[in-house]
């Protein structure tokens, strides 16, 4: 077996982003205790709906009753732990699974079983007495979003969030919709070959933003980015730069979000511990959800949101703006020259320079000669910070 | 346990033609006594022409506010002690009040988050009243949704403070008047009805389920409280239900309306044993009577408030025999499966009943 790396990456150590062991510790003592992002209250719009959603160890299944109230509950049948829950019935008033067909009501109390008498002797008196209910979980909604929490009485989702809230955009996610290529599929979705840290690393850090992004991010004025930390989560915020912001009505690729006053206009990109970022910019509103895969595999989901105007609307937007001078000069630019499909730094997109770090990253850390050589005290303040955060948590629920 | 304290009345309001508000002074000595939770009432003690009357009325004020206790009391069609408030009453005026009680109460605290559903009709708005400024003051993430049926524009109580409270919680608080005989202006004429600030009619299942439909519960903590004249709840409390509503989120209170007994069923001069206090008292029930006023007529002292089975002050554990409840409006189906009674409202259905005041 080989010596472990003890090299710091400032406050975790270089295995904590290559070692399954750590992962594992994540799942258990991060992702499984926290409110986890479940994707869009209108993922489950009417009473019946119901969604599925992976929240670090655990299934878990979201219904809406027909009292508008969400429930959560582990995706597991009592019987035999299967993962199959669904809301059935025609007034989607039960949650069965077809393995066996037991059968719940929407408070996740067993109300029946095929044969029962027969087969389970031992299961006497009122079925959901039994202590075969399924297991709840939390729901709850912030910003439009769902989030679930696998605990039943977990500590409320604004006592997470609370803090941070003061900090977020003023955009009224509610009024905007989904916008996206294909119905049903994130506006982006890419795995990374990269730990997830690595990627919340490279999106939290403000000293990379004039570098590697210099020719696609510039119509943000990094230099009067105002950002800091507010409970686990950090927010950031960024005004246009001044050519930007003077003709933004037409240069704004999609129609400018008008719940944003003008005075407020800029880049909002928090990030909300552990593993969900939001980007919410001028005419657009993303979630930018991370999902560890492996040590060294991670899956990003950017779900985008805009006005909720017109088709036509929209492609008058989009063509005035494509043809604005201003993206002359910023937006689209590679850093270097070459050849836009093959090489990253070429593309003129930022998402494909952010992938190409983290990745190229991600390599550097089984060399032996890996170090960090020095840390931008400002600019890459954040990420010691989080580092600090996730061994907290760690360390919080590790004895428990 | 009964104990009664003089206040003085500082202020009374006249909330609409057949309404009052009463506030009382609360010397500082019984600030701690007085604490008390939104949503619960206050009784008070007349004597009415030689008679000694007691009367509970829900307190409108807010915990949380630094304000007089206050009680909202509207005028029932002969009733002794609310006409007489009503009309009688004045400022400087000296009323026996016992201490807050009642278990139609939220638990309100900063940190939650939850969506609060109110339903309340007439005068059924009072301890509404105290719960939905004590939620929209302490619990600043806290969304209310709220009905309030009347019979017209003129018997709304309490009409500029629920204007205002719009105004200043607009973001996180919906009310939504229903009136069941609107007063029609000629100007109405020319208004389509989706100009009218209120839905017609009274608050029956339609109604509640498409409030909930319109306006869904954004903090996923919901929960539902009632207030109002018996079949009000009752439909409120179905419709609710019908829509899969868990009946732990739902709250209720009464006020008033009693349901139709089984008098002719009781047992003539059963025999009461009863245990208060330490002491085993045997004791006949006269025809009509109940348990409680049974006791109170032989000098004994059982614990009682409200008399109208809304208090559950009285409640008493049946040991032996059955007894029947005129009136339920406190105690759930698992209590009374328990054997727990109201003895304000219970007369004896077998030759002898045996009860324990716990």
């Amino acid at each position: 077996m080989s010596e472990k790396n003890k090299t710091m990456m400032h406050e975790l150590p270089v295995e904590a982003y290559t070692s399954q062991e750590w992962l594992d510790m994540e799942m258990k003592y991060i992702f499984s205790k926290t409110w986890q992002f479940a994707g869009f209250v209108e993922d489950v719009a009417e009473p019946g709906d119901y969604i599925s959603v992976q929240a670090g160890l655990n299934n878990i299944f979201i219904v809406k009753g027909r009292d508008h109230r969400l429930r959560a509950f582990h995706n597991m049948c009592r019987h035999r732990g299967t993962q199959l829950l669904r809301a059935v019935g025609k007034a989607k008033k039960a949650i069965s699974c077809p393995y066996h067909d037991w059968t719940y009501d929407l408070e996740g109390k067993l109300i029946s079983i095929p044969k029962r008498e027969e087969e389970f002797p031992q299961l006497k008196g009122e079925l959901h007495k039994c202590g075969l209910n399924l297991h709840e979980a939390s729901v709850d909604i912030f910003k439009g979003m769902l989030f679930v929490h696998p605990d039943k009485d977990a500590p409320s989702i604004m006592e997470f969030f609370g803090e941070v809230e003061p900090y977020l955009g003023p955009h009224i996610v509610e009024d905007l919709v989904e916008y996206s290529e294909n119905d049903n599929e994130p506006f982006y979705s890419r795995e990374i070959k990269a730990n997830w840290k690595i990627v919340v690393e490279n999106y939290i850090d403000h000293y990379h933003l004039a570098h590697l992004h210099e020719g696609t991010l510039n119509m943000y004025d990094h230099a009067r980015a105002e950002f800091g930390w507010a409970g686990p989560h950090y927010w950031f915020y960024e005004p246009l730069v001044p050519d930007y912001a003077k003709d933004v009505k037409n240069a704004a690729p999609y129609p400018l979000i008008d719940s944003v006053p003008e005075d407020k206009i800029g880049a909002y990109v928090p990030w909300l511990f552990p593993n969900i970022g939001i980007t919410e910019g001028e005419s657009s509103w993303n979630s930018f959800h991370v999902i560890p895969l492996a040590p060294d595999r991670t899956l990003v989901n950017i779900r985008t949101k805009v006005m909720n105007v017109s088709e036509r609307e929209f492609t008058r937007q989009y063509t005035k703006s494509s043809m604005h001078k201003l993206w002359s000069h910023y937006g689209n630019k590679g850093k270097y020259e070459g050849d836009p499909e093959t090489d990253p730094m070429a593309s003129g997109d930022f998402m494909a320079e952010d992938v190409y770090a983290c990745e190229q990253q991600q390599k550097s850390l089984y060399s032996p000669k890996f170090q960090v050589g020095a840390q931008a005290q400002r600019g890459e303040y954040a990420i010691s910070k989080f580092q600090s955060v996730i061994k907290e948590w760690i360390e919080k629920y590790k004895d428990q | 346990m009964s104990k009664f304290y003089k206040l003085q009345i500082t202020d009374l309001r006249k909330e609409t033609a057949d309404s009052v508000s009463v506030a009382f002074d609360l010397p500082y000595e019984l600030y701690n006594e007085f604490n008390y939770k939104a949503g619960q009432y206050l009784t008070v003690k007349f004597t009415i022409g030689g008679e000694e009357v007691r009367r509970s009325y829900s307190l409108c004020s807010s915990p949380v506010m630094e304000e007089p206790l206050r009680i909202g009391v509207k005028k029932v069609k002969g009733g002794l002690v609310s006409n007489h408030i009503n009309d009688s009453l004045k400022v400087g005026d000296t009323v026996e009040v016992m201490v807050p009680e009642g278990r139609f109460t939220a638990d309100i605290k900063e940190g939650n988050y939850k969506t609060y559903y109110l339903f309340s009709a007439g005068s059924g708005i009072t301890p509404i009243l105290s719960i939905l400024r004590t939620v929209l003051f302490r619990e600043p993430r806290s969304y209310v949704h709220m009905i309030y049926g009347n019979s017209n524009q003129e018997s709304i109580m309490f009409q500029n403070e629920l204007e205002q409270l719009q105004e200043q919680y607009f973001d996180r608080f919906v009310l939504v008047h229903s009136l069941s005989r609107p007063k029609s202006k000629w100007s109405d004429l020319w208004k389509s009805s989706k100009d009218k600030p209120y839905l017609k009619g009274r608050i029956d299942k339609k109604t509640v389920s498409r409030f909930i439909g319109e306006y869904p519960p954004y903090a996923q903590n919901a929960e539902y409280y009632i207030c109002g004249p018996g079949t009000m709840i009752q439909n409120t409390k179905e419709a609710l239900k019908d829509m899969d509503v868990p009946g732990e989120r739902i709250f209720t209170e009464s006020f008033g309306g009693q349901t139709e007994g089984a008098d002719q069923d009781a047992w003539e001069n059963a025999t009461l044993i009863a245990h208060l206090d330490g002491e085993k008292i045997e004791v006949n029930v006269p025809k009509g009577k109940t348990l409680l006023r049974t006791l109170i007529s032989q000098g004994k002292n059982p614990p009682y408030s409200c008399e109208g089975g809304v208090c559950s002050t009285c409640i008493c554990k049946v040991k032996n025999g059955k007894v029947h409840m005129k009136n339920n409006l406190a105690l759930t189906d698992e209590e009374v499966a328990d054997g727990y009674a109201l003895s304000c409202q219970s007369i004896p259905l077998t030759e002898s009943v045996e009860i324990v005041y716990e």
